[in-house]
């Protein structure tokens, strides 16, 4: 990490008038890391990464609050082809895999290749050169063959959408933006969110806080989480015979594919699983009525399912509550609810999660004829196996529509999506193609048969989720399993693609 | 009132929240209560506290069994506005010198077994029948309640809050018989038969045995504390007025079993039901109170107190 830390001051000054290059990859968090290697090791160097940080890392460098951790064991949550045998958790903290995406950039040389404080503002593809022009906020244009998209679809945070909340007098910190300065000793805290970040922050909160007050809309489904510090013989075996962490790492990626019965679908696993999770419930919290405001009324898996064992004791310290009566607004001192009562506060903690963009794009993208992806896009977004979009030649997604696993890493399903990508960049560089272009028929046959499936999972089955559109409409979620999902990525096949040579 | 669009009552229902800390209980008005009324008044308030209070916990029920998101929601909102409710009455306790900080009225025995049925079994009770007695014992005991509460109180504080609390029955109200003519709507005699079927249980059989006694229980109250029978009789008429108005109203079975009851809580002469009802809420008043379960936590969430 040192060495990374190093670089970085050489590269925060951007270049000035940066020539044309192979790829531009937009975004240095995970995706961005991971296909600049795929890059290098597929003998492409001529790439550029562009961040809008100091600092790579993304959601993983975003997310630093206590208690951020991945909820997929680590030997599993990490790239199989950047194994890393120190892990020191089977789930490992942020800061820890903020670490190892460093580690990442130091082993494979990628500190040269980034451009940091460098804010992409839009795309246009320029038909006649075929080159992806990118302006950025810093007034430098970058021009790529092609380009991979790795901005993430967790890069942006936002505030609830709770009256009054900008006027609150105290602190508002974001899960995503923590402040590491703020001292939460003697405060009196609200949480508002009981999502994936809140039931890793609640815990922590509580030994720091003098008083948390927990602000819950819907129960989410909670799994105890098999977590414990890795012995020592375990890091050394995999040091020493990386085979022994291949084999736990595809014995986790079975395990967790078979999972996908029950999370995905309905079946009688889901049941099993909701059992266990009222199980889980019963057996942590004793008071009858908290465990109902606990239980979940919509079917596991449809929103995602939550891995704490110690959420549930954290919400009954005697310095913590939990409020379940709908937020009315928010005062200059304080929380308003519908029972009548403006609960105050120093510092409301909103771990609301992120804007997850379903239909609009994080900047303006222009394809061929002007085509605006936003508009393409206004009723939900689509692409070709989440990873091309017609209409947008040589652009490559990462976590594109309809990629989100639900039961396994998203790791693995990126790796797919890496592979995939370097294919179709290999064919544009080594058959000189002005365009590969998705057939729009291809990409319109694809999505009706993944709408078609997602209408039989658990995610569409009533609940109210940031996988869906305000309308219902999932653009964010894969209805399979992530072998099929790799499978459909393992070929690129010309015939789905129209080819127009330089 | 019926046929009200959910979807605008939701929002309608969002734009009205009011909180305890926009009410000055300080301001002049607590002296008007005269020594002669404290004592009655206490117990009356402390029924009422606790009628708010279960009917609360009936809408916790109602919002876990809705049949959609904007009910459910509604649902959800009513809960806390009765537990609002609640709570003003306990702030107006303790500024008449009712009670002492952080005291909340002890529950008789009637509302004690109520609780304890309510929280084991409103859950899982059929929607349909919720849906019909909250609205019931709605109209007839808080409306009447409230009523006779102005006729004999004039410290303005307690008219401002119940102005509020009005209002917000007001939408109560108005949700509830839209739901129970939804229910009796375009419904063939075999729907209404599996309407029903759910209700014949022993839940429901239990439910009665707590809920009869409770009625007469709280009719023999308030006659005690000087409202005259009639008043409330004739708040249980206009739940049989509104309710019945339209024809698919009328058709709900639930409506027409609950109005029937109803009339006979209201006919002293019903000799067959007065007599043993009557037995049981003398009955219910002697059980030992160490006998009875304790109480659940939702009802520690009690408070007088407009800031947390």
């Amino acid at each position: 990490m040192g060495k990374a830390k190093q670089q970085k001051a050489e590269n925060v000054v951007p270049m000035t008038q940066p020539g044309p290059v192979s790829v531009i990859i937009v975004g240095a968090g995970f995706a961005g890391i991971g296909m600049a290697i795929k890059l290098k090791q597929a003998g492409i160097t001529d790439f550029v990464i562009l961040e809008r940080d100091q600092r790579v890392g993304g959601t993983w460098r975003d997310n630093q609050y206590p208690g951020a951790a991945c909820d997929i064991p680590s030997n599993l949550y990490s790239y199989s082809f950047a194994q890393n045998p120190q892990w020191s958790r089977a789930f490992s903290g942020a800061r820890e895999i903020l670490g190892y995406i460093d580690s990442m950039v130091d082993d494979f040389g990628l500190m040269p290749f980034i451009r940091f404080n460098t804010n992409v503002q839009g795309m246009h593809f320029d038909e006649q050169k075929g080159r992806w022009q990118l302006p950025c906020e810093d007034g430098t244009l970058w021009e790529g063959r092609s380009v991979v998209m790795a901005s993430g679809p967790l890069a942006n945070c936002s505030l609830p959408a709770i009256d009054g909340i900008s006027g609150f007098a105290g602190k508002v910190i974001h899960s995503a933006r923590w402040d590491h300065d703020y001292d939460f000793s003697g405060k009196k805290v609200a949480v508002i969110g009981t999502g994936a970040s809140a039931v890793q922050i609640v815990p922590e909160l509580v030994k720091q806080a003098r008083h948390v007050t927990v602000f819950q809309r819907t129960p989410g489904w909670v799994l105890p989480r098999p977590d414990y510090r890795t012995p020592g013989w375990q890091r050394r075996l995999f040091d020493r015979f990386p085979a022994a962490q291949t084999a736990v790492r595809e014995a986790l990626f079975y395990g967790h594919e078979s999972m996908a019965l029950g999370l995905i679908w309905s079946s009688p696993l889901t049941r099993a699983l909701e059992a266990f999770g009222r199980w889980h419930l019963r057996r942590q919290v004793k008071d009858r009525w908290m465990r109902r405001q606990l239980t979940p009324d919509y079917r596991l898996g449809c929103k995602r399912v939550l891995m704490s064992s110690d959420y549930y004791p954290a919400l009954q310290r005697p310095n913590c509550k939990l409020v379940t009566w709908p937020i009315d607004r928010v005062s200059a001192q304080g929380i308003c609810t519908a029972e009548g009562v403006e609960h105050r506060f120093d510092a409301i903690v909103c771990a609301t999660g992120f804007e997850v963009s379903h239909q609009g794009t994080p900047y303006p993208v222009t394809g061929v004829g002007n085509r605006q992806l936003a508009d393409d896009w206004s009723g939900g977004a689509q692409a070709y196996k989440s990873v091309n979009v017609a209409g947008y030649p040589n652009l490559f997604l990462t976590f594109g529509p309809n990629s989100g696993p639900g039961h396994n890493s998203a790791l693995v399903y990126m790796e797919s999506q890496l592979d995939y990508a370097v294919r179709g960049i290999e064919k544009i560089l080594r058959e000189n193609l002005r365009m590969l272009d998705v057939k729009p028929e291809v990409q319109a046959r694809y999505n009706i048969g993944i709408q078609k499936r997602l209408a039989k999972t658990n995610w569409n089955s009533g609940c109210k989720s940031w996988y869906l559109t305000p309308d219902g409409f999932n653009a964010t979620m894969y209805p399979g399993f992530a072998t099929q999902y790799a499978n459909q990525l393992r070929e690129l096949k010309e015939k789905d693609y129209r080819l127009v040579p330089a | 009132m019926a046929n009200i669009d959910l979807d605008k009552m939701l929002e309608k229902v969002k734009s009205s929240q009011w909180l305890l800390a926009d009410i000055d209980w300080d301001a002049p008005g607590a002296e008007m209560i005269s020594d002669e009324q404290r004592p009655k008044l206490t117990r009356f308030m402390s029924d009422l506290v606790w009628i708010e209070h279960v009917g609360a916990r009936g809408f916790a029920a109602m919002a876990k069994n809705a049949p959609d998101d904007t009910l459910r929601q509604l649902y959800t909102y009513f809960h806390a506005e009765e537990q609002r409710h609640a709570n003003a009455e306990l702030a107006l306790m303790r500024r008449w010198g009712m009670l002492e900080e952080g005291d909340i009225p002890v529950p008789n025995n009637s509302i004690r077994l109520s609780i304890e049925w309510l929280d084991r079994y409103a859950d899982d009770l059929p929607y349909h029948v919720l849906g019909s007695v909250i609205p019931a014992l709605e109209v007839a005991l808080d409306g009447a309640l409230c009523k006779f509460l102005l006729d004999e109180v004039s410290d303005p504080v307690c008219h401002d809050v119940f102005a509020r609390i009005n209002d917000d029955e007001s939408r109560h109200l108005g949700v509830g018989f839209t739901v129970m003519e939804m229910q009796g709507h375009d419904k063939t005699l075999l729907d209404l038969v599996e309407m029903i079927t759910p209700a014949v249980d022993l839940r429901v059989v239990l439910g009665l045995v707590v809920y009869w006694p409770l009625l007469n229980k709280m009719r023999d109250n308030v006659v005690a504390m000087g409202l005259p029978e009639e008043k409330l009789f004739g708040a249980m008429k206009k739940f049989e007025k509104i309710g019945g108005r339209t024809a698919a109203g009328r058709r709900n079975p639930f409506f027409r079993v609950i109005s029937a009851h109803m009339k006979t809580v209201m006919d002293r002469d019903q000799l067959f039901y007065h007599v043993p009802v009557d037995l049981m809420v003398r009955l219910t008043d002697r059980i030992p109170r160490r006998l009875l379960p304790a109480v659940p936590s939702w009802v520690k969430e009690l408070t007088a107190e407009p800031y947390a």
